[in-house]
């Protein structure tokens, strides 16, 4: 698999850059909108008590 | 979109790889959409296997085929597999194939991505079915009695299938969340010099709306079955009342992902419906602009009416009053949505074509299954409706006509144009007539059981509810068999037949129909210029 001849580096860049930003996205989705890692921390929290 | 300076160069053959390198290292738009089609043609029919399975069960009261937890385990296959093995990838596989062209692109903005969210889904889909088998296998566990909503604490004490179904969950939204992103980029990157976004093709439009949708909510589940596995597995209790958890949270979850799901199933339809309808009434569509604003109006209320699905769970009279008027809300853009459809037909040169067929069908059928919609969305009534047979009815007649047929009339508009040969027309009609009859037959008489009180997912049922389970079991056998014949037509039309012009149909219009029929394996190398 080789990069297509039709994608000059510009537009790479441009599409990857884009593809990053909107992965991100899907990234603060899954950490942000529910409370994984507070309930995490709390639950760990609770078992580490005597 | 008016005219169209072609300036494309020659036909593209002599960079086509062959033999099962070119399928399985494939960054070519067009065979990665066939791979989409195919897979989810054969998803179909297992998913179609396994409600076959159930509807013989329920042919009778009684237990006769299957044991209680297999029966459930089939109803969680069967919207799985459904769901994100035949519906999702039907549609990516026609926004693989018809975006690039529709918008004057050589391909997907990225090839290789794109090729590894296709071959994840072979992957997903083995982790899906092992989920069902290995309850068959000693020391395998329980089957998976849940449902495709999984609520905890029952998917927490399931077997272990129940994290291969996980795993499978969590393949199948790495998969859909990179073919969202692709699909983003090429949109917003890749169109032709002049086609601005209110300009570009109204499926592309769908698309766009689409995959947005799909990169915000399918992260929330991916968070809730990471969570559910955690408290399966390593001592966490976010699910959990006895540890200071709440089972009601995965409800809310579940549904944050699972009611904006129903549109991204539905909207990619609502695209192909927009091309099918204008072509064979031979008109433009009516009301672009409003179109555009209803899908963007429906995907924004959609993500915030998630807990209609939940009104029994218990919750303060505030939250289910916002919810049931939020959703009710939702009725107005789409309603306007099918009006621009009516008007685009009124006046029109109509004629028949199965694609147009399908389309006249998808408007009155999702009709009904919105109005359905409306009485499960107010709250009193919702509470008699709740998780009976009248749900089921429901959402089969959302999402079989509003998503499976809209894929089906793609299928049959574009096939021409990807095969280089028209389907042979009388065997498409019947394959139209059998398939909605049998549908209607078996999810018509299924509203009238959930009135009269059957609950869903129960394996027996009471003897007053005979009648009605036979008809539906006698639609749902006519319903699974016609989709052979579609089978049929397909391999036909692939091997030969009449050969297709560019512009298969009068009445279409677009970039894509300036191709040849079938298209160069390379195509729009140089962008078209549009004025």
């Amino acid at each position: 698999m080789r990069i297509p001849k039709y994608q000059t580096p510009e537009l790479r860049n441009k599409n990857v850059r884009l593809a990053w930003v909107l992965g991100g996205m899907a990234i603060f989705f899954l950490v942000t909108s529910f409370p994984f890692w507070t309930g995490l921390f709390r639950i760990v929290g609770t078992q580490a008590m005597p | 979109m008016t005219t169209t300076t072609l300036n494309h160069d020659e036909a593209h053959h002599h960079d086509m790889p062959t033999g099962w390198r070119r399928w399985l290292f494939s960054t070519n738009h067009k065979d990665i959409g066939t791979l989409y089609l195919l897979f989810a043609l054969t998803m179909l029919f297992l998913g179609g296997a396994s409600a076959m399975l159930i509807r013989l069960e329920l042919f009778q009261p009684g237990i006769q085929l299957l044991d209680p937890d297999l029966y459930n385990n089939l109803v969680t296959n069967h919207a799985l597999i459904m769901i994100f093995g035949a519906v999702m990838p039907a549609a990516a596989g026609l926004a693989n194939w018809m975006i690039p062209m529709m918008i004057g692109a050589p391909d997907m903005a990225l090839p290789r991505m794109n090729n590894l969210s296709f071959w994840i889904l072979p992957a997903a889909a083995t982790m899906l079915i092992l989920s069902f088998v290995v309850p068959f296998f000693p020391g395998g566990g329980t089957q998976i009695n849940t449902g495709w909503t999984l609520y905890p604490p029952l998917s927490v004490q399931v077997g272990m299938s129940m994290d291969f179904l996980i795993f499978a969950i969590h393949l199948l939204g790495i998969s859909s969340v990179l073919a969202s992103i692709n699909i983003i980029v090429t949109l917003l990157n890749m169109r032709a010099p002049g086609m601005t976004l209110m300009t570009m093709p109204m499926f592309c439009w769908t698309w766009l709306v689409t995959a947005f949708l799909l990169i915000l909510v399918v992260p929330v589940l991916a968070g809730g079955v990471t969570m559910l596995l955690f408290d399966r597995h390593f001592g966490t209790s976010f699910f959990d009342a006895a540890g200071g958890g709440d089972p009601v949270l995965f409800q809310h979850l579940f549904w944050f992902f699972g009611h904006p799901e129903v549109y991204i199933l539905l909207l990619p339809s609502i695209g192909v419906l927009s091309h099918v309808i204008p072509a064979f009434s031979r008109k433009p569509l009516f009301g672009y602009k409003s179109m555009v604003g209803a899908m963007l109006t429906v995907a924004t209320i959609g993500m915030v009416v998630w807990a209609h699905h939940q009104y029994t769970v218990g919750m303060s009279l505030g939250a289910v009053t916002y919810f049931m008027i939020g959703t009710i809300l939702i009725s107005i853009p789409v309603g306007l949505m099918i009006f621009n459809f009516i008007a685009t037909m009124w006046r029109g040169a109509m004629t028949f074509e199965t694609p147009m067929l399908f389309a006249v069908a998808i408007i009155l059928m999702f009709t009904f299954g919105g109005l359905s919609g409306v009485m499960l969305a107010v709250v009193p009534a919702d509470m008699q409706y709740h998780d009976s047979m009248f749900v089921v009815a429901h959402f089969h007649y959302v999402l079989m006509p509003g998503a499976v047929f809209g894929l089906f009339a793609g299928v049959f508009y574009w096939l021409p144009k990807w095969t280089g040969h028209m389907y042979d027309e009388t065997l498409g009609k019947i394959f139209f007539w059998t398939n909605v009859i049998g549908f209607n037959i078996t999810f018509f008489p299924q509203h009238f059981l959930g009135l009269a009180g059957m609950p869903r997912r129960i394996v027996d049922y009471n003897m007053m509810f005979t009648e009605f389970n036979v008809i539906s079991s006698v639609g749902a056998i006519i319903f699974g068999l016609s989709h052979l014949l579609l089978l049929y037509i397909v391999i036909k039309t692939i091997r030969g037949g009449k050969k297709a012009e560019s512009r298969a149909w009068e009445g279409a219009k677009g970039l894509e129909w300036e191709l040849d029929s079938p298209p160069a394996f390379h195509t729009w190398t140089v962008a078209p210029q549009i004025k």
